[in-house]
């Protein structure tokens, strides 16, 4: 069935609105708080400093509450959840510092609400609004659910907390809504605009009720429900005694001045780097299973004087897939390379922040789309690879300044590689969980040292793994090997950082097997781009091994250290994928590293010959990309090498190698 | 005379603590001898007993045991001083210790360092490549073997590990806690292939899941234990050559000790020995002063330290993190949550003051003290604000400069905001005792408290000048600043005054109720070896304790609660109520309503504590009584509160006050080894045994 443009989602279609916009929407159905520009001026840098490390810590405080009591793996082992204070229209006064992309649109949704849900039922003390609907904010596809809260004081809607998670299931088409086959949202997970599903301080039983209804895992989402209240009520008592101690206009004063802080710091960051303009495309393989497309995402970013302006023109049209993201999606995209590459040592104030920046984006386009693209996958698609652009530019722009440089990353682990398991655990229990451990993807080179092997993504400055042993007594399977991988960190003078695979075979599944639904792309081309001379990381890889001969070799007191090992018609998978594995099905999922800085040819041999004995490159890779030659003994061989590099510098030109051979 | 010891090596200064029966008791300190620590240790015990009046051979042969807190473990960690190790393990699975969950590149860092994300690394490898080997054996979840141990490759992994340079070996294979058969067959052929090398097994050394942990602890275990026992070894027998015949124990991050011969084995329990130290002497004056809650803030020249007493007892954590490493070790939960007097103050680009977490450390240390630091740090204002008394600094000691503190604040503070150095230095003194105070509260906070339910200890150098203005804001009832004549070494009167404490544990991951027959079993296991180990320690005990609890937590959750649960076998119904303590506490902790039981329960880890009393406990002497109000030495102008300014304030002299005496604010006291401010507002008295305990009414 084609997709066409559904009449009434325009009210969903949502933009940031300004402050003017916003407060002629609200009218006098809801009192705003506000406090006069005299008072932020006539801050002491006392007050203000005590202030606002106060607001820090109540965000960090947030962020545990929500983490300990969550009941999904992938928030409390993958910390894929965040937290934010708000102002009184929503923009963002802190963010913590878990999964920036999901409170980049945090600040869209609680505005959305203020403009849409002032009037009627009203917005009032002790009311929460759930919202999982990337067109209006608060995350980036379904599955990322925030719980938002306002705060009033003396009558007054004082400002906004917010706590958001990724779900693991709520519902569609495939396990994990992560509905490979999806030419449109109805596949999907169902988007819940915001809805008050916290009246009073009460839980709303039927709101909660239908809410639950859509997801194979319930019991974990209600978990998750409660701790992102945890979260807010947390917060709401510590702003509370922060108003009452020091006035209601003082700490909105240290809000405005944190946003303005961040604003204008960034900007004089800005002014000190040349003008210009930077260019990167990101591409996607496959939209949805048996997809062979591939779908570009353009970037060219200005800087202009003391602002940036992301033009993502040329990028292509929204397509019948899973992968599209909405605006949302798209400053998702864009927000955590902001905050880890120019506003490392400034407060992480969203709401200062985008000030300084313009996005022009076509609506339609992959990544801003219109109802009803599918957006499932949207969070690691099309907004994934806007954070790959936005890094190759920003870093581009930053390499130029002989300090501002030492804060580059090139790209890091250029996809996600989602393997999700669902079945019959060994409890008798259904189980759904998306296995994390893809979040050790390798970070990207620096412009003075390697990337971080390992060391996580991008978007997540504390990701985590859980141990293998986590995994295998909480879901009915048995790993081969969990381990980094030589040359997958893209080559450079600095190398990108290693990524690495996991294989594991279904393991005591009381119905002898797990549904396995496989989502990603990076296969067809490599997306971690490396920079100045750098290459890119190597590509994703994933395997399915059908009908090995793992238990025989299990019983004969072997455990396979490699696919070769084993026997079984090994299957190269596509992008996109849903099957089930067999008790003897082995399955190999391989992630990808960071791209490289600086041209491998003028790596120390030493550095070479250092992650060669740490298994980080290979010999071959060090031969044929490092132009490293080894003697015998494993020890560098300088003349080798030297004429080595000579011969691959004289290929890169185009000249006969035999020249210098001779 | 039976006397008890207590003997506190840190980098700096080693200090000494000796109780006899009678009450009577003494302290005393000298400087550390890095690298052989057990010359100062000597030396101490030899001024011990000069200052007893008697010869050591004397004074040895009456003690009955010394319980020794040495920082030796920890510096060896920090500073990778350690024995080679060769680490074995589960094959496909050597790379746990790198991956390191991903999260060792920010583990144990302060939030300003994992914002700056780009900067971010791994640390240094536990163990390099060439000294690792895998095994082929497998266990699964439930402790079967799907692959048997192959003994021969396991031989001859040992011996290359042994020619390419192993000391000592360490072996954590998956599932070992489960089944503990195939690490207990390697242990053994290490002993066949390399005799007298020092071996640790997981399962012994943290029986606990979760992989990485368990085998960074068993690694760092095996880096120290070799070296444990061969300091404590001749350090025993100096002893004993000396006269010495009671027991050599070693506190532990625990806040217990245990018998020196017992602890190289499990060297790893002993990191964390000296931060313990102060919360236990804290835990035992708060028993004498009768405070069943306290706040223990220690703030150090370099270091500020909290930690929390509930009920009586300290509170404890079941991990750490040490050189962004993530660590089973049970202990006492000190937490590092500030830079102490040597935190810097700074103006960032946008014209923001800022203080900390950045340090001036140890060098070149604050500028007042000329020893080439420039930039203003906390201590700096403390001397600026007339707090300090820049001639009785540690005692007279140390002659500070204001016009080297002065020129700092102007140059970084003062100018850049368009302050006066006096408004400066007030706004960093502010500011500092205000972060100081959402630290703390948070540490409070996430241990499931309300500080308003405590009383604060204040000690180290730098605490009571700021102690009652974060004590105010934190609304702690009232503040103590522990004086006595335990002040200069109140960490050695902790351990002298602690107990010996066992802990076992073991992984049984389960849903939760188990069949009360399991429950109670793994408990029976756990108390059978810690009877074990109680025997070993070559003491007796005034009494035995044992505490037992259970790691729970809510289907899919990965935080666990530790769980008290009570002794004796359990019915089903015990069981039940064991599972509503969860309930109760994870509420406590995370908020009422948060929990969910229909998700069901888990239980995670058994573990139980053995807490061996030691038959002497030190009584605190009680100072004289005072006659007549207590006497001001002068007058000088200070800053203490940002509302007064700057005011006139009395300052005391601690060693002429006594017991009864009351300071009102704004006021000075002036003690050898600290310094107490106490605004306006607040009242100070001298208690019978010599603190200074202080009530304020403001908010």
């Amino acid at each position: 069935m084609p997709v066409f443009p559904v009449a009434g989602s325009e009210k969903f279609a949502n933009q940031p609105a300004s402050r003017e916009e916003t407060l002629r929407a609200v009218g006098d159905s809801v009192r705003l708080h506000d406090v006069d520009h005299a008072v932020v001026d006539a801050l002491d840098p006392l007050t203000y400093e005590v202030v606002r490390h106060r607001l820090t810590s109540i965000t960090e405080e947030m962020g545990e509450a929500l983490k300990r009591m969550s009941g999904s793996v992938v928030v409390t082992d993958c910390n894929d959840f965040d937290a934010a204070i708000m102002d009184e229209v929503g923009d963002v006064v802190q963010v913590g510092l878990y999964n920036t992309e999901l409170a980049a649109s945090l600040d869209m949704a609680a505005n959305w609400t203020l403009r849409n849900r002032s009037r009627g039922r009203g917005i009032n003390p002790g009311d929460m609004f759930l919202c999982n609907d990337p067109w209006v904010g608060g995350g980036l596809h379904q599955n990322d659910t925030s719980l938002f809260a306002p705060l009033f004081v003396d009558g007054e809607l004082f400002c906004w907390t917010g706590a958001v998670a990724h779900q693991v299931d709520l519902g569609g088409a495939s396990p994990g809504s992560w509905s490979v086959g999806a030419t449109d949202v109805f596949w999907e997970s169902l988007p819940t605009p915001p809805v008050k599903i916290v009246e009073a301080g009460e839980i709303r039983e039927d709101i909660e009720d239908v809410w639950l209804r859509r997801s194979r895992v319930p019991k974990l989402v209600a978990l998750d429900l409660r701790a992102k209240i945890g979260a807010n009520n947390v917060a709401h008592e510590r702003l509370r005694a922060l108003c009452e101690k020091y006035g209601a206009g003082v700490v909105k004063a240290v809000m405005r001045r944190t946003m303005d802080d961040a604003e204008s710091r960034l900007r004089a960051k800005l002014r000190e780097l040349p003008d210009g303009s930077w260019t990167s495309v990101a591409h996607q393989d496959s939209a949805r299973a048996g997809d062979r497309g591939i779908y570009k995402i353009v970037l060219k970013l200005t800087k202009d004087g003391d602002k940036l302006v992301f033009d993502f023109t040329g990028t292509d049209p929204q397509v019948d897939g899973l992968i599209n993201c909405t605006f949302a999606g798209l400053r998702g995209g864009i927000m955590p390379v902001l905050l880890t590459m120019l506003c490392g040592d400034l407060p992480w104030a969203p709401g200062g922040i985008y000030r300084c920046i313009e996005i022009i984006s076509e609506p339609g386009t992959i990544n801003n789309c219109t109802f009803p693209s599918g957006i499932g996958k949207a969070s690691v698609a099309s907004a994934w690879a806007t954070t790959n652009v936005a890094t190759e530019c920003l870093a581009g722009m930053l390499d130029t300044h002989p300090e501002h440089r030492k804060r580059l990353m090139s790209v890091c682990c250029g996809t996600w590689d989602f393997a999700l398991l669902a079945g019959v655990d060994q409890r008798g229990g259904g189980f759904v969980t998306m296995l994390c451990d893809s979040m050790a993807g390798g970070l990207g080179a620096r412009s003075d040292s390697d990337g971080v092997d390992t060391g996580g993504l991008a978007c997540i400055p504390m990701g985590r793994v859980a141990d293998v042993e986590m995994n295998e007594f909480a879901f009915p399977m048995l790993y081969l090997w969990r381990r980094e991988e030589p040359d997958s960190g893209g080559p450079g003078r600095f190398r990108g950082g290693v990524g690495a695979s996991s294989c594991f075979v279904p393991h005591d599944s009381p119905i002898g097997g797990v549904h396995l639904v496989v989502s990603a792309p990076g296969k067809a081309l490599p997306l971690a781009s490396g920079l100045s001379g750098g290459l890119p990381a190597g590509t994703q890889h994933d395997v399915l091994l059908r009908g090995t001969d793992v238990a025989a070799q299990f019983a004969a007191g072997r455990i396979p250290g490699s696919l070769t090992d084993l026997a079984g018609d090994a299957d190269l998978l596509p992008a996109h994928h849903e099957t089930d594995l067999g008790p003897d099905d082995v399955y190999y999922t391989h992630w990808q590293g960071g791209g490289g800085y600086g041209d491998p040819l003028l790596r120390a041999p030493a550095a070479v010959a250092s992650d060669l004995r740490a298994h980080k490159v290979s010999q071959g890779g060090a031969e044929e990309v490092y132009g490293v030659v080894f003697g015998a003994d494993g020890v560098v061989d300088e003349a080798a090498t030297t004429t080595r590099r000579a011969a691959l510098r004289r290929t890169r030109a185009g000249l006969d190698t035999e020249e210098v051979t001779a | 005379m039976a006397y008890v010891i207590g003997i506190d090596i840190g980098g700096t200064f080693t200090d000494a603590f000796v109780a006899d029966e009678s009450g009577k008791v003494a302290g005393t300190k000298t400087p550390s001898t890095p690298p052989d620590f057990s010359e100062g240790f000597l030396t101490v015990l030899d001024e011990l007993a000069a200052t007893l009046g008697v010869g050591t051979g004397a004074l040895l042969a009456d003690t009955h045991y010394i319980v020794h807190g040495t920082t030796s473990t920890l510096n060896a960690l920090v500073t990778g001083d350690v024995a080679t190790v060769g680490f074995l393990t589960t094959r496909g699975h050597a790379d746990s210790i790198a991956i390191m969950n991903l999260e060792g590149r920010y583990a144990g860092l302060g939030a300003d360092q994992v914002q700056d994300m780009v900067r971010t690394d791994k640390p240094k490898p536990l163990v390099p490549p060439e000294l690792v080997r895998e095994l082929d054996e497998r266990i699964d979840h439930k402790g079967a073997v799907i692959v048997e141990l192959d003994e021969e490759g396991t031989r001859m992994a040992i011996r290359e590990l042994v020619s390419a340079g192993a000391q000592a070996i360490a072996v954590s294979l998956l599932w070992s806690f489960r089944n503990p058969a195939h690490e207990q067959r390697v242990g053994e052929l290490v002993v066949e292939e390399a005799p007298g090398a020092y071996v640790a097994l997981s399962s012994d050394v943290s029986p606990r899941i979760r992989e990485y942990a368990r085998s960074a602890t068993t690694i760092m275990n095996t880096q120290v234990g070799p070296r444990l026992r061969d300091y404590l070894r001749p350090l025993e027998v100096e002893l004993r050559s000396r006269g010495f015949q009671g027991s050599l124990l070693v506190m532990q991050g625990s806040g217990g000790c245990v018998d020196s011969s017992d602890a190289p084995s499990r060297a790893i329990t002993t990191i964390g020995s000296v931060l313990t130290g102060g919360v236990v002497g804290c835990t035992r004056l708060a028993a004498e002063l009768g405070h069943r809650n306290v706040i223990s803030t220690d703030m150090g020249g370099t270091t500020f330290l909290a930690g929390l007493v509930v009920d009586g007892e300290p509170v404890s954590t079941t991990s750490t993190v040490l050189n962004q490493y993530q660590l089973n070790v049970p202990m006492v939960d000190v937490r590092t949550i500030g830079a102490g007097g040597g935190a810097i103050a700074w103006v960032d680009n946008g014209g923001n003051l800022h203080v900390g977490p950045r340090s001036a450390g140890a060098r070149p240390g604050p500028a007042c003290y000329g020893d080439g630091g420039t930039e203003p740090t906390v201590t700096d204002v403390d001397l600026l604000l007339g707090i300090v008394n820049p001639d009785n600094f540690l005692g007279g000691r140390k002659q500070l400069s204001k016009e080297l503190a002065a020129e700092a604040v102007r140059m970084h503070i003062a100018e850049p905001l368009g302050l006066s150095v006096d408004d400066a230095c007030a706004a960093i003194y502010a500011i500092q005792n205000a972060q100081t105070a959402d630290l703390v509260r948070k540490v409070v906070v996430t241990s499931g408290h309300d500080p308003r339910d405590f009383v604060l200890y204040a000690y180290g150098g730098a605490g009571p000048m700021h102690c009652v203005s974060y004590a105010a804001d934190l609304e702690v009832s009232e503040v103590i600043v522990p004086l006595g004549p335990t002040a200069a070494v109140f960490s050695a009167y902790g351990l002298a005054a602690s107990d010996i404490v066992l802990t076992v544990e073991l992984s049984s991951p389960t849903n939760f109720p188990p069949e009360p027959a399991e429950f109670n079993g793994a408990f029976f296991q756990l108390r059978a070896e810690l009877e074990d180990r109680l025997a070993a320690q070559r003491l007796r005990f005034a009494d035995v304790e044992y505490r037992s609890e259970a790691d729970l937590r809510y289907t899919m959750q990965l935080a666990e609660v530790a769980t008290p649960v009570p002794t004796g076998d359990l019915d089903a119904a015990g069981l039940d109520g064991v599972g509503t303590a969860f309930g109760q506490r994870y509420e406590q902790l995370y908020g009422k309503g948060s929990g969910f039981a229909e998700a069901g329960l888990q239980l995670i880890t058994y573990r139980t504590q053995a807490v061996g009393v030691l038959p002497i406990r030190p009584k605190l002497g009680e100072v004289g009584r005072s006659e007549g109000d207590a006497q001001p030495t002068s007058r000088r102008r200070v800053f203490l509160d940002a509302r007064r300014g700057w005011q006139e304030a009395d300052i005391y002299d601690y060693r002429v006050l006594a017991a009864g005496h009351e300071l009102k604010g704004p006021a000075v006291v002036e003690a050898p080894t600290t310094t107490v401010a106490l605004p306006e507002g607040s009242v100070g008295r001298v208690d019978r045994l010599g603190n200074l305990v202080i009530r304020y009414t403001q908010a």
